[in-house]
């Protein structure tokens, strides 16, 4: 109620949570990201001036700005986030109707043993079984197992059985379901459906300047579809909205612990892809102050998002990244502070409205 | 006396100390802007780099070298008022122990490293070892240093007997060499882009949009080659001219290009050696694949590394250099019959 | 007319015996250039070194492009230096396989060329322990057996080497060779567009021979002439792991068993799906290869080249890769190149790998 109430004084649009929830619970690893492209195209159809799939699978949407034509000389923004997630591909079936599988993505394998799955279409469901303790010896119960010794067991118990319920092929995401607590929001893929939920809020309302929204394909396997996505756009300058890993653990001091998840908008300076644009960052910073926005800086030199590619597009493209600090944010379950998502249509709907007064 | 236009050592003297770390390069970007007044237009593009333009008659031709010098970001302050740092750049974490750091509101700072009690260094050094001891308490430090600024490592310009050593060199030296050899040049005979790269350090990110905008026909690229320790057998020897570059990682020299400098080489007699080597990389890789690709060649200047921050390049090489690229420039092309494939444009970018 | 009824097994036979590293295809290419021309409307090359054949579609102009890809480099080295006693030193160009060297015979690539081995220590001067170890490249040399001032005067550093054994015939029509990576994807460009010639597709179908695929972690001519050609579709025609003892399920296809299909990011699922349909229609055997993220070929650079391409990969299974005894069955060329003939033919003119919703 309190968010809603703030965006409606200050003229940008709200936070619809309800994508965030259809989107997380979506699932949508690299290279198959309909499922969830198919959500967002139905909330925001109604919205846009113009829709469409490219090559890649991106999905392309133009927004004119209020008030008809655009203000000579106002940039094309191009905004963006990526619907993929890091999951998983069955490779093949063992005649004893176990499941090989690989990952698509960067995942930490520790966490997959025990862990619950969804597999394909039909709803199939499986386990990365782990062996029970008493029977394995205490230097195994210390080795951490390679993706590639793993194995899904759906419950089949042929290769035929299993075939009738999964293919190869087929994908394999967290089988976890979105849940509220308080402030807080439990759920997966967190990075980046929340960077998806806030640009569909985002494009509720004409904005400003002209827009190109992207959510973009293949993020987590190296920023593909941002390449092609980038190029057909050639915007003028481009914001990326993200999920990204807040600091926070236990026995951490104060300074590593930023950002913090509830600690407002996360802005990069600097990570492994990009040089954040160095204006782009100080007129984030001044619209940030003047509404009284809490933000926070990300820890330079981590990570790499779609940015990277866009800046690096073409014959070049200032851009920006905005992100929603998460905990877990690469685990089956993540956790978000629902302030934050809205804090960040907020700031990138003024920075919008700065960026006509004040860019080049 | 003024030092006549295209001096080597004037232009080294104010490019090697210039403030210009990846993405910050507003120093180095000034200094060649004023040493290369009146030659012709100048712009800065998106990622930073410096573009120069001279117009002609004639194929287009793009002459690059980055201009960006290691450096670092503070990424976290700490309680004792040092602050934690990530490099910028292709510098190993050892190298930069006992460096100062400059930052572009003047604030400096030492990078530390505090050896391990035992004594015995366990592993290779990553940043995570480092830290800038900054003189202040957290508070102070806090507003002087606050994360996310970006410093560049010290650079003073010395002179050893025959040879320059600097921290900057690489490629400092390349930009000096590039913009001296511009000043020296009389009429060219090409529609000539020089790009000073930005952000190179950061796998030649300027490179790849600055020659995505340009669209040239061939290009020339000027950089540091580290050609192994002083106990290494390299066949490249410091003192025996420029290399032209046939190999490196992600970077085959174009039949044309090569033929173009080995002409240019012998024409000005310059004394040539040839660099094959698997690892290395340069802006060379990145320009020639921007758009549907660049046919490309790199002059590679022979330098050694010391295991501390500073550089060697000899000063013969770095004269040589300008000799092959002057006369590079001043060669019309040999109008050869390069097949072009048919690339009707059918909207979109 | 000679080439124009040359059985698969010749054509393999001829390609894998034209050297050419990353970087160095040129000296080549006017062969490949010629080969295609027996088939292709057009054949040029552009300024990378690419070789583009043409075959212009029947439907109406503008007519939309259909890329094909085959990398023309091949594994191989360049001399590095040369050391007293006229012994070389050589860097690899694409990742031979360096377990497989000692005491190989190669080709040194110099005006004229010369033959050398790369030299191995015999086993009563090597230290204990030391045959256990493989030897690393720094550590290896080659030596041509003559005098270091010949070797110097004639070997200047940058010529290229590539190893030196002919093809060999296996039991069931089996073929050895050095170089199937991937002069067999070449091999399925000349007969693809042998039989595209016989029944030509409605789109325009370019089959490009690009280079440097195998050198450097970007495909550069595949890149490039993407950039420049603009394709909707971009199928990569490259090798794929034959079954080897030793291997998990999922990891290798059968020899013999026909192209792979690839499946994953990498890959458009209507492209997949078109490929698919076509090789059932004619009952043309196949098998299907999961790779989640990278493809590893030339697909993985089209598929972002330009707005975005509609990519695919055909592997043609391939025994012991990047070593010199590279396996393939000529039989699986051809089927390769079938059912791209057939799937090309198939191809609307009106498809376009962008969707328009709004």
């Amino acid at each position: 109620m309190q968010a809603a109430r703030a965006a409606k004084r200050s003229g940008a649009p709200r936070f619809e949570e309800h994508l965030l929830e259809a989107f997380s619970n979506a699932d949508g690893p690299s290279g198959w990201e309909a499922p969830v492209r198919a959500l967002i195209v139905s909330a925001v159809r109604d919205n846009v001036d113009s829709l469409e799939v490219d090559a890649m699978g991106n999905l392309v949407a133009r927004i004119d700005p209020s008030g008809g034509r655009s203000r000579r000389g106002a940039p094309h923004v191009m905004l963006c986030a990526h619907m993929d997630e890091v999951g998983f591909m069955v490779t093949a079936v063992e005649k004893d109707g176990r499941l090989r599988f690989r990952r698509v993505g960067g995942i930490d394998p520790r966490i997959l043993l025990g862990q619950v799955f969804r597999i394909g279409q039909n709803g199939a469901r499986g386990v990365v079984g782990a062996l029970p303790a008493h029977l394995l010896t205490n230097n195994d119960m210390n080795k951490v197992t390679p993706i590639e010794e793993l194995f899904l067991d759906i419950g089949a118990a042929s290769r035929d059985e299993a075939l009738q319920a999964i293919s190869i092929g087929d994908l394999v995401a967290f089988d976890t379901t979105y849940e509220s607590a308080g402030r807080v929001r439990k759920g997966k893929a967190f990075d980046d459906r929340v960077g998806c939920a806030v640009l569909a809020s985002l494009v509720q309302k004409r904005p400003p300047v002209p827009v190109t929204a992207v959510w973009t394909v293949q993020e987590e396997i190296g920023t593909r579809g941002a390449a092609a996505a980038a190029r057909r756009v050639a915007p003028d300058l481009a914001i990326i909205l993200e999920g990204t890993a807040s600091g926070e653990s236990p026995g951490a001091s104060p300074e590593e612990q930023q950002p913090r998840m509830g600690g407002g908008p996360t802005i990069t300076i600097q990570d492994r892809s990009l040089m954040a644009d160095a204006r782009l960052i100080d007129l984030l910073a001044k619209t940030a102050k003047r509404r009284k926005i809490p933000t926070q800086w990300k820890r330079p030199g981590v990570g790499g998002t779609d940015a990277g590619r866009i800046a690096l597009s073409g014959a070049g493209v200032p851009a920006a990244v905005v992100s929603v600090a998460c905990r877990y944010i690469h685990a089956p379950a993540a956790y978000l502070d629902i302030r934050d998502p809205q804090r960040v249509v907020e700031l990138v709907w003024h920075a919008l409205e700065s960026l006509r007064k004040e860019w080049p | 006396m003024k030092p006549r236009p295209g001096s080597l050592d004037a232009l080294l003297k104010t490019l090697v100390p210039a403030y210009g770390p990846p993405g910050r390069e507003t120093g180095v970007r000034a200094a060649l802007r004023t040493a290369l007044r009146g030659v012709g237009r100048t712009r800065e593009d998106a990622l930073g780099n410096l573009h120069l333009h001279l117009p002609g008659s004639g194929p287009r031709l793009l002459l690059v070298a980055a201009m960006d010098a290691p450096g670092v970001i503070v990424t976290r302050v700490e309680s004792g008022g040092t602050a934690r740092i990530d490099l910028l750049g292709g510098r190993g974490a050892a190298e930069a122990i006992g460096s100062t750091v400059l930052f572009a509101d003047g604030e400096r700072a030492l990078v530390a490293y505090d050896r391990p009690a035992s004594g015995k260094e366990g592993g290779a050094l990553d940043s995570s070892s480092l830290y800038l001891a900054t003189g202040y308490d957290k508070t102070a430090a806090s507003k002087r240093f606050p994360v996310g600024s970006v410093g560049m490592l010290e650079a003073r310009l010395d002179r050893l007997g025959d040879q320059w050593r600097a921290s900057s060199l690489d490629n400092r030296a390349g930009a000096a060499a590039v913009a001296a050899a511009v000043l020296r040049s009389g009429r060219i005979p090409y529609d000539l882009h020089v790009i000073f790269t930005a952000q190179s350090e950061l796998g030649s990110r300027g490179a790849m949009t600055g020659a995505f905008g340009v669209e040239p026909e061939m290009a020339v690229v000027v950089e540091l080659a580290h050609v192994g320790e002083a106990k290494d057998q390299s066949p490249v020897t410091l003192g025996e001219g420029p290399c032209i570059g046939l190999k490196e990682h992600g970077y085959i020299a174009h039949p044309q290009a090569l033929e173009m400098a080995r002409k240019a080489a012998k024409a000005a007699r310059v004394p040539i050696q040839y660099l094959v080597r698997e690892e290395g990389s340069s802006d060379a890789g990145a320009v020639r694949r921007a758009g549907p690709g660049v046919p490309t060649v790199l002059i590679a200047i022979p330098a050694r590394k010391t295991g501390g921050p500073d550089s060697l390049v000899h000063a013969r090489d770095l004269e040589r250099t300008v000799d092959l690229v002057v006369r590079l420039l001043a060669t019309p092309p040999v109008p050869k019959p390069v097949p072009r494939a048919r690339t009707p444009r059918r909207g979109g970018k | 007319m000679g080439q124009l009824e040359w059985s698969t097994d010749e054509w393999l036979r001829h390609l894998t015996a034209l050297p050419g590293v990353a970087g160095y295809e040129h000296v080549s290419v006017p062969e490949f250039e010629k080969v295609f021309g027996l088939f292709a409307d057009k054949v040029e090359r552009d300024k990378m070194g690419n070789v583009l054949a043409w075959i212009h579609g029947t439907g109406p102009e503008p007519r939309p492009r259909a890329l094909l890809a085959a990398h023309l480099d091949r594994i191989g080295f360049l001399v590095s230096r040369v050391e007293p006693g006229g012994y070389l030193r050589v860097v690899s160009v694409g990742g031979f396989d360096q377990r497989t060297l000692p005491g190989k015979e190669v080709v040194i690539h110099s005006k004229p060329p010369m033959n050398a081995i790369f030299g191995t220590k015999p086993p009563h001067l090597q230290k204990k322990g030391e045959a256990e170890r493989v030897i690393p490249l720094e550590d290896l040399y080659l030596d041509t057996g003559q005098p270091e001032s010949v070797v110097r005067r004639r070997v200047p550093v940058g010529t290229m080497v590539m190893l030196r054994q002919p093809p060999v015939g296996l039991l069931k029509s089996r073929l050895a060779s050095p170089g199937m990576d991937n002069r067999s994807g070449v091999a399925v460009l000349v007969r693809t567009l042998q039989a595209l010639r016989e029944r030509r597709p409605a789109w325009d179908v370019i089959a490009v021979g690009t280079v440097e695929e195998e050198d450097g972690q970007i495909c550069v001519g595949a890149r490039t002439s993407a950039e420049g050609l603009k394709p909707e579709i971009g199928i990569a025609i490259d090798v794929s792991h034959g079954d080897m003892p030793g291997t998990r399920e999922g990891d290798t296809v059968p020899l013999g068993g026909g192209p792979s299909l690839c499946m994953g990011a990498n890959i458009h699922a209507a492209v997949f799906d078109g490929l698919r349909s076509a090789a059932r229609a004619i009952g043309l055997p196949f098998s299907v290869e999961v790779t989640p993220a990278n493809s590893g070929t030339d697909a993985m650079d089209i598929q972002i080249a330009s707005l975005g391409v509609a990519t695919a990969v055909l592997g043609i299974p391939c025994r012991y890769m990047h070593t010199g005894v590279e396996v393939v069955e000529p039989r699986d060329v051809d089927r390769c190149a079938t059912l791209l003939a057939h799937y090309l033919a198939s191809l609307e003119p009106e498809w376009r790998a962008t969707e328009v919703l709004k």
